[in-house]
């Protein structure tokens, strides 16, 4: 069993204000984690500081650098230009990497058909709705996978098909070794993966 | 008719349309990604500077491009980081910036008795482009194009989601760095045959007219190069006939261009 993930006294600010305060966190390869708490307890913060997009004001992050993120929604992410394989690709880049191989297309449509939203390839994002959208940043996620897959409340919007579908990609990546932590407000979430760790942040 | 194509014969019409094409092109694609990024008023503030530095240039009596160049790139630089570091501050940064630099140019025009030159900075002079300035469009533009063609994932990626493109490791600095000299070049390079004052215009309009109906990014930059690839050229046969400016006929065949497009597209 690798080590994934570690986050030892970690505290992080965001305007000033201090949002977590001294958490440490350990995740092994194959192990999913599961973090809740209320609104505004920093679950977001927490998961955003590990993707690596918000600075800890103290102490250490060490982690695998092959992480894959699902981020939360906004709505500028609809509002877009794009087409649904051309978003799903992106997960394939990395850093040095500058063109997509023919593996990379394989994998993206490999993950569209897992997320069963194969059908909607060459839709433009404007026509998706919240749930497909977040199929779309799931499968974007998960045709680049790495070591560690981060998810900030994947769930809301989906349907009880979808929810199906990503609890069963999930079990299959965590067989994979893949760790996962997961952002859920949902307790039925915490159910859907055996021998899951869950953590309260409020 | 006969009288036009016989226009395209004389070799100063056929630099303005190289040399104006090509421009019209690269900035027509970059101009996707400024618009899409809410960038659009970075061309504006950069092209009020250029006005600046080529005052500046007429007065010290040395050549354009030695002062106008690195003056752009710097503050595209500049511009880039106070917009990613002040989010909510970066519109008035470059408003400030912009009139500044615009005030700044005039005064040093107007002090050295240059004013005359002001309405050529300002407006452009498309059919007055030199054999030298021709060939310096050409290699700018090229490696605009190549820098598209090979960062295209990258820069659709950025484009799209700033913060994803960092949790994929991915340096965005590099990047918003390309994208300022980019900008910064195309400016330099366009201002002398759009003028100061219109430059921004072949960036952003053809942009938002192709937003209108291209579905996916790759089909947006294309139809955004070739709107502006038509609007260039009907502009320059509108100047023609019409003896308008030329730099002006071509925003105003762009604006035309966009205008249809809201009409009976969207």
């Amino acid at each position: 069993m690798t080590e994934r993930l570690k986050l030892t006294n970690a505290v992080i600010k965001y305007s000033e204000r201090v949002i977590i305060h001294d958490f440490s966190l350990s995740v092994n390869s194959g192990e999913m984690v599961f973090i809740t708490g209320s609104n505004g307890s920093g679950k977001s913060t927490l998961i955003k500081t590990i993707a690596g997009l918000l600075p800890l004001s103290s102490g250490t992050l060490e982690r695998t650098a092959k992480i894959s993120y699902v981020p939360q929604l906004e709505e500028a992410d609809r509002d877009f230009p794009a087409r649904v394989n051309e978003i799903v690709l992106t997960g394939t880049q990395r850093r040095g990497k500058l063109l997509y191989s023919q593996e990379d297309k394989e994998r993206a449509k490999h993950a569209m058909l897992e997320l069963g939203i194969y059908e909607l390839a060459s839709r433009q994002l404007t026509t998706l709705s919240g749930g497909q959208l977040r199929r779309v940043f799931i499968a974007r996620a998960i045709c680049g996978l790495g070591d560690l897959l981060l998810l900030d409340e994947p769930c809301a919007g989906l349907d009880v098909q979808a929810h199906e579908i990503l609890f069963a990609v999930l079990r299959k990546i965590l067989d994979d070794g893949c760790a996962v932590l997961m952002v859920t407000h949902d307790e039925s979430d915490i159910n859907g993966i055996e021998g899951a760790r869950v953590i309260n942040i409020s | 008719m006969s009288e036009i194509i016989e226009l395209f014969t004389y070799p100063f019409v056929q630099r303005a349309l190289i040399a104006g094409s090509l421009i019209s092109i690269c900035a027509a694609m970059l101009g996707v990604i400024l618009v899409l990024k809410h960038y659009s008023l970075i061309g504006h503030g950069l092209s009020e500077i250029g006005f600046a530095s080529l005052s500046l240039a007429a007065a010290l009596n040395i050549p354009a491009l030695i002062i106008s160049a690195p003056a752009v790139i710097l503050a595209s630089f500049v511009i880039m980081f106070v917009s990613q570091r002040y989010k909510t501050s970066g519109d008035i940064a470059i408003a400030l910036a912009s009139s500044a630099a615009l005030a700044f140019g005039v005064i040093i025009s107007s002090v050295t008795g240059k004013s005359s030159n002001m309405s050529g900075y300002l407006f452009g002079s498309v059919l007055a482009i030199t054999q030298d300035e021709l060939i310096f469009a050409v290699i700018i533009s090229i490696i605009i194009i190549l820098a598209f063609v090979i960062f295209y994932n990258r820069l659709f990626l950025i484009t799209y989601n700033e913060d994803y493109a960092r949790s994929l490791g991915i340096n965005i600095v590099l990047y918003q760095f390309i994208i300022s000299l980019m900008t910064a070049l195309i400016i330099v390079t366009g201002m002398r045959i759009m003028g100061t004052l219109l430059i921004s215009g072949i960036i952003i309009l053809p942009a938002v007219s192709a937003k209108s109906f291209a579905r996916g990014f790759k089909s947006l930059v294309i139809i955004s190069a070739l709107i502006s690839f038509i609007a260039f050229i009907s502009g320059l046969i509108l100047s023609f006939v019409f003896n308008l400016p030329a730099g002006a006929s071509v925003i105003l065949s762009s604006t035309i261009i966009l205008i249809l497009v809201k009409i009976f597209i969207s």
